[in-house]
């Protein structure tokens, strides 16, 4: 029982990190935070969803595709409603971005439907035991998956040109486009990776929970927050450890404290993160 | 049709005291709620339960629903306001979701069903039975509301509240406790809104956890800005025209939400002051730095 909860914990937590990510990288980037994340993650499984339901597309095209238009959601995100707000009041783009997510929820509600769509493929996984206790095929592919996409990640910004224009212009805008970095670009490849991560992580809960609805992305964005803050906003590591502890908590709790409860527990930890330690557990921008 | 227009004028009362509360903490502090219903709901349930279980006259059980939101208020704003304006946007945001699922948990909310039967208040020999007693009652409140508000803004600490909006760290310097200053504005909008659901729960005589969602948040939100960020009488035009609008647009239903976020995106590009906030200050505040 334990056991189980844990993984299933760790299954879910792997989507919020995967989330998190983008708010992190965007928070670091522009000190912004995009309330629209939420509604990229749904856009990811929408389009998978509906190019695997016509049956002429293959799985990996198909969740290459989702990525592919969530990160192009995001990019037009970035010009409609943050990039003319840039240096207004804090609150303006905030406020912005808040309109966005509504607009798209409700768009995503008028073109789709309120319903949950099933995912079109079935897969063949099961439960096999390792060392003794049952593991569910699924959890570990989805799992094994989100670790990857970090780990791609990880590589990406600290090895490689972009990667590191983009942690230059977090840590300093001005001076980074005094070395001659283009600010503008490296916001939206921000913009493209961390969609791209939603989109992916959208795909992923589309198969686990096998539903597909236009609401799907307001709950576990505001919990992929929580999570960014947990582990301190502004930092990767942070962010992956802390999807992954809220996680946990939120499927530890459900299963001992009240189930009713169970989508209270991931803003319960924020308000106590912010009230004890708001920083994050590795320190991150926020203040 | 008489009746329905009352009742879209006391509606509209109701949205004016949201609007303006709101209102304070985003354009005077500079802060985002995205929980304002819930301190609409924590009022309205506190009401209806006084007025059901021990029967306290509605003057009695607004007093109360305006403690609990207030209370509500100042635990929530205590930890949260000492930090950046987007954390309040979520944690509020958390915790609208958060006293939702209460209200649809709680055995004495009455879970999904709500608590029907919430007696119009009567008090000082006056019955607001009628609709248009009501909206009297509803009009003076309103009043009330505006001439404290203004007042406030008005006064020394409505001043401190612009000058922490315009720029916290200048305020500081010239000796202003920002962080008190901002949970007081935000208790006070809280008790605004706990007044509001009163006044609803009272008239509607029915309640359930619906009312108070996210969309209500969101709603209100758009009114403000619609209307202006930081202007008061924006607020109340804000209030009216989208009380008022859903009404005229009744076909139109299932796109309303979708109007309400294109709204609050093309506002704030192509507007960002709002309709009556043009003046001058606004736009300064707005506009910041660059």
């Amino acid at each position: 029982m334990f056991f189980q909860q844990l993984i299933n914990g760790l299954t879910t937590g792997s989507v919020y990190a995967l989330i998190a990510l983008g708010y992190t990288m965007i928070y670091g980037i522009l000190g912004l935070i995009n309330f629209a994340q939420g509604e990229i993650y749904m856009c990811g499984a929408f389009v998978a969803v509906l190019l695997l339901a016509t049956g002429k597309v293959n799985f990996f095209l198909a969740v290459a595709l989702g990525m592919g238009a969530a990160a192009l959601l995001g990019v037009i995100l970035e010009r409609v409603a943050f990039r003319p707000l840039r240096g207004f009041h804090p609150l303006v783009p905030l406020i912005s971005a808040i309109g966005a997510s509504i607009f798209l929820q409700s768009l995503a509600l008028l073109l789709f439907g309120p319903n949950d769509r099933p995912f079109p493929i079935q897969f063949a996984f099961t439960t096999i035991m390792i060392a003794g206790l049952p593991v569910s095929t699924l959890q570990m592919t989805i799992l094994a998956a989100a670790l990857g996409f970090m780990g791609l990640l990880i590589v990406f910004v600290r090895y490689t040109t972009y990667g590191k224009a983009i942690v230059a212009c977090a840590l300093d805008r001005d001076t980074a486009r005094l070395m001659g970095i283009n600010v503008d670009r490296m916001v939206s490849l921000t913009f493209l990776l961390g969609s791209a991560l939603s989109g992916a992580a959208g795909i992923m809960m589309a198969i686990y929970y096998n539903a597909t609805y236009p609401r799907m992305g307001l709950l576990p964005g505001l919990k992929a927050f929580s999570a960014a803050i947990l582990g301190g906003v502004g930092s990767i590591p942070g962010a992956i450890l802390g999807g992954l502890l809220l996680g946990v908590a939120e499927s530890l709790g459900a299963a001992y404290i009240s189930s009713g409860f169970k989508d209270a527990i991931a803003f319960a930890i924020l308000i106590l993160v912010l009230l004890l330690r708001p920083q994050g557990i590795l320190r991150g921008r926020g203040d | 049709m008489t009746a329905y227009v009352l009742h879209l004028a006391i509606l509209a009362g109701i949205y004016i005291i949201l609007t303006v509360s709101i209102n304070l903490i985003i354009g005077y502090a500079g802060q985002v709620s995205l929980g304002h219903a819930a301190f609409y709901g924590i009022g309205a349930y506190a009401s209806a339960l006084m007025s059901l279980h021990y029967h306290f006259p509605f003057p009695a059980a607004a007093l109360t629903a305006m403690l609990a939101a207030g209370l509500c208020g100042l635990a929530l704003g205590l930890p949260t306001l000492r930090l950046k304006e987007d954390y309040l946007a979520i944690v509020t945001l958390g915790f609208g979701v958060i006293v939702d699922l209460v209200f649809l948990n709680l055995e004495i909310t009455g879970g999904p069903d709500g608590l029907p039967g919430i007696p119009p208040p009567s008090f000082l020999g006056l019955n607001f039975r009628e609709p248009w007693h009501y909206l009297i009652l509803v009009i003076v409140t309103v009043i009330l509301v505006l001439i404290a508000t203004y007042r406030l803004v008005d006064s020394y600490h409505g001043r401190a509240l612009r000058a922490i909006r315009d720029h916290e760290i200048t305020a500081q310097v010239m000796g202003i406790n920002t962080p008190a200053y901002k949970v007081v504005v935000f208790t006070l909008a809280a008790v605004l809104a706990g007044l509001a659901g009163s006044l609803y729960a009272h008239y509607i005589t029915f309640i359930n956890p619906e009312t108070f969602g996210l969309h209500t948040s969101i709603l209100i939100l758009t009114m403000v800005v619609l209307g202006g960020m930081g202007s008061i009488a924006g607020s109340v035009l804000g209030a009216v025209i989208l009380t008022i609008l859903p009404e005229m647009l009744r076909q139109a239903h299932a796109y309303q939400e979708l109007i309400y976020g294109g709204l609050l995106m093309l506002l704030l590009i192509w507007r960002p002051a709002g309709l009556l906030g043009r003046g001058k200050l606004s736009l300064k505040f707005l506009k910041r730095e660059s």
